[in-house]
């Protein structure tokens, strides 16, 4: 099955967006990578020594591998400031992919929907493949394709809560609404939650938190991995109707007299 | 009197054998080559789990924060049985950010470090300089932390290794590479012999992945290697933070800039990758720095655990034996608390914290 992602004319064998932050060690963080088999990478830009960027804290581990990079503006407050972290990031030669990412709220870092739709615009226009994290409304998630986005990424709950997908019935509407791709990010906990992600219709999943903060990291990459696979194969091949009622599995046809 | 038998004379095995031996234990200390050669003495010597500790309040916070409240007590203690002094500075830190959307993240931090009694100031980056006038132009914004604070480690290793002397501790260095024998919870076979112990507490920081088989358990520990240089001057009055590395200035005279990390087995010598890249730092954030070369550059190995967390504690299917390993940058800092909690299992005290998330039976293999 030649079951590819493709975003921003770049095709993907895995269909998992790797964040790079909060591992608790260089060795843990390359090991979870290459179990995870991810090939895009995000990280926040204002973290990033953007001088040099192989000469950062976190990306000069990767090596000569090479991945995707999807920078991300969180921190942001508004568009505004989105907009010029983008430039930042893109300038320094990181990459023109960016992912959008303004809160104004530290406590819930939920993403603010009106400044999130100016700044997929504004970058969309400039020529960024601009990928927004947005909150699981399906009309706004329609806004953001109508403005640009190369793919949208509702949040299945807050960022780094590990509660999963709150509105299974929202991720749903949007995944068949949308044409571009539908990343499910932010909230995501376990391989279940992957998986039910991935049967809710989802091109992909961004994972930070559930990987990194496991207690081992490697092999939760590698059951993260395997959940996507499942999950995509199980969207793909079609659950069957939920009844009230029990139906035999084996039925009298079968049985030989 | 029991007797506790540590293997590992690093920061972590010393202070709890200082620890035990003050609560009365007969006390031996069995290192492979010479106490604090290794991590302990290579260390930066922060104390500055606040700047570290970005994400949330975990038991690891918890761990640390108790640590740091020890301190002042515990460096006294230190001071007065090895009747030598040294480098312990409450100098405070800033956390320095070069871009405003680092702003958000620092005003988290702050928010539920202050539920915690912690104080902290966010200045702009003019009142930053202000505080520390070495510091660049581009810096954005500070996040000031009072209660932080440094110690010379080599000196602290140095006073550790005499109050146990003193205080009647035997070390034994040269020891070789210790093993656990087959079927004798009490006992150590080293290059000097068998040594017993009622407790065997095994201190060995990276080196800790060996115990694995003798224990017939997980201990997911690897060495990371950390490379710092230092400068002759300029001094610096806070200990400076940043995204990509940290300043430190000592009263002798020197300004340390760690680290830089890498993953290269058991190999303690610097890199040119590892050294440049502080040294541009270095220049980007103190920019008196431009003209100056480091005089001084080394390496040590931090014990990293899987999941990030220091492995603590009884191994309860052997009872005799403890583990006190996978301190990774902070066992400096967590010296004396680590010593509190093993001391306390040993003699069966109730601990502090909680020490749940630190137990060495939470690795299992998979």
């Amino acid at each position: 099955m030649n079951d590819v992602l493709t975003i921003g004319g770049k095709q993907f064998d895995s269909r998992l967006f790797l964040g790079t932050g909060r591992y608790p060690n260089p060795f843990v963080q390359n090991q979870s990578i290459e179990a995870s088999e991810a090939e895009v990478l995000t990280f926040a830009i204002r973290r990033v020594n953007l001088n040099s960027p192989d000469e950062d804290a976190i990306l000069q581990h990767l090596g000569d591998k090479t991945f995707q990079y999807l920078p991300n503006t969180s921190g942001a407050t508004s568009a505004e400031e989105a907009v010029r972290i983008a430039k930042l990031a893109r300038s320094s030669g990181l990459s023109n992919w960016i992912k959008i990412e303004v809160s104004r709220n530290d406590k819930t870092l939920l993403p603010d929907p009106i400044e999130t739709v100016k700044a997929t615009e504004i970058l969309a226009n400039d020529g960024f493949v601009v990928l927004p994290y947005t909150s699981d409304d399906p009309a706004l998630c329609y806004r953001l394709q109508e403005a640009g986005a190369a793919a949208v990424m509702p949040g299945g709950s807050p960022i780094g809560t590990g509660l999963g997908i709150l509105n299974p019935y929202n991720i749903e509407l949007i995944t068949e609404e949308l044409t571009v791709p539908v990343i499910v990010d932010a909230g995501l906990g376990s391989a279940a939650d992957v998986t039910k992600a991935m049967e809710l219709g989802a091109d992909g999943v961004l994972l930070n938190t559930a990987i990194a903060k496991a207690r081992n990291p490697v092999k939760m990459a590698e059951a993260v991995k395997h959940a996507i696979k499942a999950g995509r194969l199980s969207y793909l091949s079609g659950r069957i109707p939920k009844k009230k009622y029990a139906t035999a599995s084996s039925t009298v046809n079968y049985i030989s007299k | 009197m029991a007797s506790v038998s540590i293997v590992g004379g690093g920061v972590i095995g010393l202070s709890i054998a200082y620890e035990c031996r003050k609560r009365g234990f007969e006390v031996t200390v069995i290192e492979s080559g010479v106490c604090g050669g290794q991590a302990s003495g290579a260390a930066a010597g922060m104390l500055a789990p606040y700047s570290e500790i970005t994400e949330d309040p975990d038991d690891f916070f918890k761990l640390c924060q108790r640590s740091l409240n020890l301190y002042p007590d515990w460096v006294e203690h230190i001071m007065q049985s090895s009747n030598e002094s040294f480098e312990f500075s409450n100098c405070g830190s800033l956390y320095a950010i070069f871009h405003e959307a680092d702003l958000l993240s620092l005003e988290a931090k702050k928010r539920w470090q202050s539920e915690y009694g912690i104080q902290s100031y966010l200045l702009s980056g003019d009142e930053a300089r202000e505080k520390e006038p070495l510091l660049s132009d581009d810096v954005y914004a500070a996040l000031w932390c009072p209660a932080e604070s440094h110690i010379y480690a080599p000196g602290y290793v140095k006073a550790l290794i005499q109050a146990c002397r003193n205080a009647g501790v035997s070390i034994i260095e040269h020891a070789g590479e210790a093993e656990l024998v087959d079927g004798e919870p009490h006992l150590v076979s080293t290059d000097k012999g068998l040594i017993k112990g009622d407790f065997i507490v095994l201190a060995t920081g990276a080196w800790s992945q060996n115990w694995e088989k003798g224990l017939n358990c997980s201990l997911p520990v690897f060495p990371i290697r950390g490379q710092i240089c230092a400068y002759d001057g300029p001094s610096l009055s806070h200990i400076v933070f940043t995204s990509q590395g940290y300043f430190v200035g000592k009263e002798n005279g020197t300004l340390i800039a760690g680290a830089s990390e890498d993953i290269a087995g058991f190999n303690t010598s610097v890199t040119e990758h590892g050294i440049n890249r502080l040294e541009s730092w270095s220049k980007k954030v103190l920019p008196d720095l431009r003209e100056e070369r480091p005089f001084h550059k080394w390496a040590g190995l931090r014990p990293a655990s899987q999941d990030g967390f220091p492995i603590i504690g009884k191994v309860i299917e052997k009872p005799s034996i403890l583990i006190a390993s996978g301190h990774y940058r902070n066992g400096i800092l967590l010296s004396p608390v680590t010593a509190e909690i093993i001391a306390n299992e040993i003699e069966e005290m109730p601990q502090e914290i909680p020490i749940e998330s630190f137990r060495p039976e939470r690795f299992q293999f998979v």
